[in-house]
């Protein structure tokens, strides 16, 4: 019986590794491809967030009590603060000109930063002219 | 009227000051409890001495560095708090295989679209819980919080054409809803229409 419950968790956490290096791999694929500051820090946001956080759930079920504590808490902070660096990173990055602007559809804040007597401030719709 | 709350007032109304008063220490036990799990699970041991100092120290900090209330009319729903981490774990991975599938498809000619959303909540909690959800959850990134216009600025990745692009403005008030469900005021909860009103009195400014 402990030994089909420790065969059930080595499993687990090959899964759980196994997919969290995946995401991490699929992260650094959106890294070196997209084009911009912006979608990269959602590539980074999302898909390596999620890495880790499988690898951290997938190490914490084969250590030892009070490491799996340490590492779940590690989580729990990485969910907190990701969504923190990137609202601040993609501030800077959008208001310095680091998103290209060619590769939105919309965008509603550019309407909204631009000086109300400019051309340019009207409804959305096409917005941005299409790029490429 | 309390010393603490006659010194909020006089903070208040200095620019950039947000949040009430200080909250009365007997309100900050959550606060404290929070601070003694962690102090144990850092430790890693359930040994007495843990036990007590945690406690001591959380209770120290509480009384020694007491926080604004910024949770005053924040009501938890247990509930809904015990679902939000499924919520959560879907919403990851469905916005990282989002991406992921961006990022393997269509790479350096990504769509991407920056939209406006507004948002129902005024207090500083439900707007940064709600940012942090939008965030994490679907294929959204805030990109700007108008505090003063309970607007979010998002910046949302699989946008190509007008139905994604609502389809995401869906996503984040999902995470506003799912907010609201967890620790918003009960008018709210009622009322999937009702923006919360009466916080803080600054709303319009600017």
């Amino acid at each position: 019986m402990n030994g089909l419950v420790q065969t059930a968790l080595e499993a687990a956490t090959a899964v759980l590794l196994l997919c969290g290096a995946v995401f991490c791999l699929l992260g650094g694929v959106g890294l070196v491809r997209f084009p911009d500051t912006v979608t990269r820090l959602q590539a980074a946001a999302k898909a390596q967030n999620l890495g880790l956080l499988l690898i951290l759930i997938g190490a914490a079920l084969r250590v030892p009590l009070p490491y799996a504590g340490l590492l779940l808490l590690i989580a729990v902070f990485q969910l907190i603060t990701v969504p923190v660096l990137g609202q601040i990173v993609g501030r800077i990055a959008y208001r310095t000109g680091a998103v290209e602007r060619h590769t939105l559809t919309v965008d509603e804040l550019a309407e909204r930063l631009a000086p109300p007597d400019a051309p340019d401030a009207g409804e959305s719709g096409g917005g941005r002219g299409r790029g490429t | 009227m309390s010393p603490a709350d006659e010194q909020a007032h006089g903070t208040a109304s200095t620019p950039g000051a947000r949040g009430g008063p200080p909250r009365r220490t007997s309100r900050q036990w959550p606060l404290a409890l929070w601070l003694w799990v962690l102090w144990i699970v850092l430790w890693g041991s359930v040994s007495p001495v843990v036990l007590v100092g945690g406690a001591v120290v959380a209770l120290l900090v509480v009384v020694l560095f007491p926080l604004p209330s910024i949770a005053r009319r924040a009501r938890l729903h247990p509930l809904w708090l015990l679902l939000l981490p499924a919520h959560l774990l879907v919403g990851l991975v469905g916005s990282a295989v989002a991406v992921a599938l961006e990022a393997v498809r269509r790479g350096p000619r990504v769509r991407a679209a920056v939209l406006e959303v507004p948002l129902r909540s005024e207090s500083d909690l439900m707007i940064a819980a709600t940012a942090n959800m939008a965030s994490l959850t679907p294929g959204t990134l805030v990109l700007e919080i108008d505090r003063d216009r309970r607007r979010l600025y998002v910046h949302a990745l699989p946008a190509r054409d007008a139905r994604e692009v609502d389809r995401r403005r869906g996503e984040v008030a999902t995470a506003e809803r799912w907010v609201v469900r967890t620790i918003g005021p009960a008018e709210m909860r009622k009322d999937p229409n009702r923006r919360e009103r009466g916080y803080g009195g600054e709303g319009e400014r600017r």
